[in-house]
């Protein structure tokens, strides 16, 4: 069995699939490219894929990532080709590589997410305010979430009951690439993976509730960039990471 | 005609990728000045239409000819119905996001009656007036067909054309028609006309009906020369050789039924007193095990799917399906394929069939008995003994199965308390046979499941002239079993009672029912077969408004003389044979299926001499 570690990209129409549907996806690709994946054991084996973390739908993105079994060894690009033959538009896998079967999973490695917010606002902005609004945000300590929790014994009680979490440390960087009138595109980067993992979205709404922007959230479209494990020296991803071993 | 933008929809909406129209397989076909544009119209919403095996025929089988465009519409959910108000954008056709408003065909398939008030929502969304004597030759043509068009009387004035039967070959010969007519210069009136002589095609505003002063059907008459006071039902004699598709259309959402589906036969041996399908779908016509195995090859490796179920009315009935299974099993375990049986009669063999395609993978056990009592089985002709019952679950506990649904009606012709109780009694016996399975063989935690429906008297079965019972009956059988079936490893599910009720008025009715449909569109009715949006009280109102008494079809028995609502409809069975098959009901005596001892149904006079 060998392991490998894929990059792919989602984008226009395919981000209005769920994690769920692209997991099935893939699975029947795999299936129709006749890459010799490996299945899990038991009653439903399934082809073994690891996600380095489930995108929303609606957002876009450069830069996911998922570790395949397969067991028979193929050339890199070969595989790659075959298996973008059966994607459909929207969906491409980019590069990958072989790996340890030892290295650690997707999920425990990611730390960082990077986004570009596009923004919308109903009424016309200037960049110098936003600017001056960005900094007042990033200049608070607290930026406090409230995280609903769902009850799940609903008979006990009616009351919702949430927990307040205060989001500022997630926040590594925001700055304005653009505005055009009533728009503003923007650049995050989150912290993001199993341990802390904040969403462009709540962000958004945040800086709207606490700055008193007139945004328009139905409005906010966002796309990943690029995942990371670190961000500073340099900024790593799951590929750079892991030993080149040879084909 | 302009590409409608619906990006911004999307994201407000729940599961857009319903709306999408790319998925695998689908098909996109540039639009010329003769390209022929059909919508073909599920009402329901997208993954429930997309589990739909006729669909996926008729996708194809139109696409295949070049200058047919066929395109897939469903019911959009109710947020995106209002966001597509919002937006000022009408129902358009998923694979090219054009408005279906100037489609040359507007097809829907009528799979239940609930989804009538769908339907009618449907044409509304598209902008199309919904009444037939409203639409001339700028608008679509309207076609119904599916299994309720048998009786389609309560919605056949919003039809054009109504297809009776099968449709593969009739939908193509009306096409072909339509073509012709196009060339010369289309007239919708005389068009139908010349539709109306195809067999198989049911022109509505063609037939004349008179009532008799007690609101009963007086006559159904054609008002035109050269069209059939009969219509006869179609059906594909040479089912093997019959268009089949190789591929499907692959969803991206997890819809109902998500695998390749492979029909292995048409018509049923059985003759269930109750059953509509297994009446209007005679005779048995089979396909055979090396067409299915090229099939299930090509769809398999063009769709990636990792299941193959095969369909059918009653799946032990396939006469060869040991081999078949076998197989299949052999060919494609390597490849972690899973086979389903669903529809399968539990006998010893079916069994050790199931228990093959378990080491592949798991599914659960269901029995439908339908009746609790020997008699009341005997009534329906279920030719199912608690014998059966018994022995099947006997091994399939001592195999490690623990997981059992059985599945019963209410309100069958003749049921007493002694066969509700018989309904318990049989979930207890069950649960008997469990505890007496050694430890070391039976499953950990036993779970059965007892669901009842409510029965509907169905047109063209031998129960056509019963009436249903009264809802209130029905809460008072329904209580009985509530209370009786106490058992900490039995659940006890029923349906709403009214949804049945609603239900039967449509599938007993008459054409007076139109304008009760109108106003329930118009009063915000839809989506009535969920229950989340199913309001009994407004339908009440809506007949009390329209003046229709539902009792006059619900719960009315009607003799043997009456003129029904469908009489002008031939699906190949003789009237004699059901009401001697009623007749034999009320006395319990069964009637043998059909591989047993022909019965004289009819079908093999009018439509397939000999092949039964
Ligand atoms: S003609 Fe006889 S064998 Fe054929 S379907 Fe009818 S009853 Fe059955």
């Amino acid at each position: 069995m060998y392991k490998l570690r894929l990059k792919f990209y989602k984008k226009d129409d395919m981000v209005f699939i769920s994690h769920l549907d692209l997991i099935r996806l893939f699975e029947r690709a795999f299936r129709r490219s006749g890459i010799p994946i490996s299945y899990t054991q038991g009653f439903n084996p399934r082809p073994i894929m690891a996600f380095a973390t489930a995108l929303g739908i609606g957002v876009s993105s450069d830069s996911e990532y998922m570790d395949i079994e397969i067991e028979d060894k193929m050339d890199v690009i070969d595989l790659i080709t075959k298996l973008n033959e059966v994607l459909p538009t929207g969906i491409k896998a980019l590069e990958g590589k072989y790996i340890d079967k030892k290295e650690k999973s997707l999920m425990s490695i990611i730390n960082f997410s990077s986004y570009t917010v596009d923004i919308t606002f109903n009424n016309e902005i200037t960049r110098d305010n936003l600017e001056n609004k960005l900094k007042e945000f990033l200049g608070l300590n607290e930026i406090i979430d409230k995280k609903y929790k769902k009850r799940r014994n609903k008979r006990k009680s009616n009351k919702d009951e949430f927990r307040e979490v205060n989001i500022r440390q997630n926040i590594k960087e925001i700055t304005i690439i653009n505005t055009d009138i009533n728009r503003a595109l923007l650049k995050m980067i989150l912290a993001a993976g199993s341990s802390a993992n904040l969403k462009p979205e709540i962000v958004i709404e945040k800086f709207k509730d606490y700055m008193k922007l007139d945004i328009d959230t139905t409005k906010t479209r966002v796309h990943r960039t690029g995942l990371f494990t670190t961000i500073t020296p340099e900024y790593l991803g799951p590929l750079d990471i892991v030993n080149t071993e040879d084909k | 005609m302009n590409k409608i933008s619906i990006e911004n929809l999307l994201y407000n909406v729940e599961k857009p990728a319903r709306y999408l129209g790319n998925e695998l397989n689908s098909v996109h076909k540039e639009v010329h000045d003769k390209t022929i544009r059909y919508a073909f119209c599920f009402p329901d919403i997208y993954e429930i239409g997309m589990s739909h095996l006729g669909m996926k025929i008729m996708y194809y089988l139109l696409n295949n000819i070049d200058d047919i465009y066929c395109e897939r519409v469903f019911a959009p959910a109710v947020d995106m119905e209002e966001e597509m108000k919002k937006h000022g954008i009408p129902l358009f056709g998923l694979e090219s996001r054009q408005a279906i408003t100037d489609f040359d065909f507007i097809g829907f398939t009528l799979q239940y009656e609930l989804s009538y008030t769908n339907v009618i929502n449907m044409l509304k969304l598209a902008n199309v007036p919904i009444y037939s004597k409203d639409r001339n030759e700028e608008h679509p043509l309207v076609i119904f067909g599916g299994p309720c068009s048998y009786n389609s009387e309560p919605i056949a004035d919003f039809a054009d054309i109504i297809v009776l039967g099968e449709a593969e070959e009739v939908q193509i010969e009306i096409i072909n028609l339509y073509r012709e007519h196009i060339a010369k210069g289309y007239n919708k009136d005389l068009f139908l006309k010349s539709v109306a002589k195809i067999e198989g095609v049911y022109v509505p505003s063609f037939y004349e009906v008179k009532y008799n002063k007690d609101g009963t059907i007086n006559s159904i008459t054609p008002k035109i020369d050269d069209i059939p006071a009969k219509i006869k039902k179609r059906i594909i004699e040479d089912l093997d050789n019959a268009f089949y598709p190789e591929k499907v259309i692959v969803p991206y959402l997890d819809i109902v039924h998500d695998r390749v589906v492979l029909e292995i036969f048409r018509g049923c041996i059985r003759g269930c007193r109750f059953c509509q399908a297994g009446i209007v779908y005679r005779p048995v016509r089979e396909k055979s095990p090396t067409r299915l195995s090229n099939l299930a090859q090509a769809l398999l490796s063009s769709t990636g799917y990792e299941e193959i179920s095969l369909s059918s009315l009653s799946t032990s009935d396939y006469s060869q399906l040991q081999e078949f299974v076998e197989k299949l099993i052999e060919k494609y375990s390597d490849d972690k394929i899973g086979i389903s049986l669903p529809s399968l009669r539990l006998d010893n063999f079916s069994l050790e069939l199931i228990k093959e395609i378990q080491k592949v993978r798991k599914t659960g056990l269901t029995f439908a008995p339908e009746a609790g009592s020997q008699r009341l089985r005997d009534v329906i002709n279920k030719g199912l003994t608690e014998e059966d019952l018994i022995n099947a679950t006997e091994k399939a506990f001592a195999s490690g199965w623990n997981n059992v649904k059985i599945y019963f009606m209410i309100g069958l012709p003749t049921e007493t308390t002694e066969d509700l109780l018989g309904i318990k009694d049989l979930a207890f016996k069950v649960a008997d046979i469990y505890y007496k399975t050694p430890k070391d063989q039976r499953g950990k935690g036993l779970n059965i499941t007892v669901s009842t429906s409510t029965f509907i008297p169905k047109p063209f079965t031998p129960f056509q002239w019963e009436p249903q019972i009264k809802l209130e009956e029905i809460y008072k059988r329904q209580n009985l079993l509530k209370e009786e079936i106490k058992h900490r490893n039995i659940t006890y599910n029923y349906h709403d009672a009214k949804t049945s009720y609603i239900e039967a008025v449509f599938a007993r009715g008459d054409r007076k029912l139109s304008k009760a449909l109108e106003l329930a569109v118009d009063m915000g009715c839809k989506f009535d077969g969920w229950d989340e949006y199913f309001d009994f009280d407004r339908w009440m109102e809506i007949f009390e408004k329209t003046n229709i008494d539902p009792e006059f079809y619900v719960s009315r028995k009607r003799e043997y003389d009456e003129v029904l609502p469908w009489d002008h409809i031939d699906v190949g069975i003789n009237k004699e044979f059901l009401i001697r098959e009623n007749e034999k009901a009320k006395k319990a005596e069964i009637t043998p299926n059909c591989r047993a001892n022909c019965s004289a149904c009819g079908i093999n006079q009018s439509f397939v001499g000999g092949i039964c």
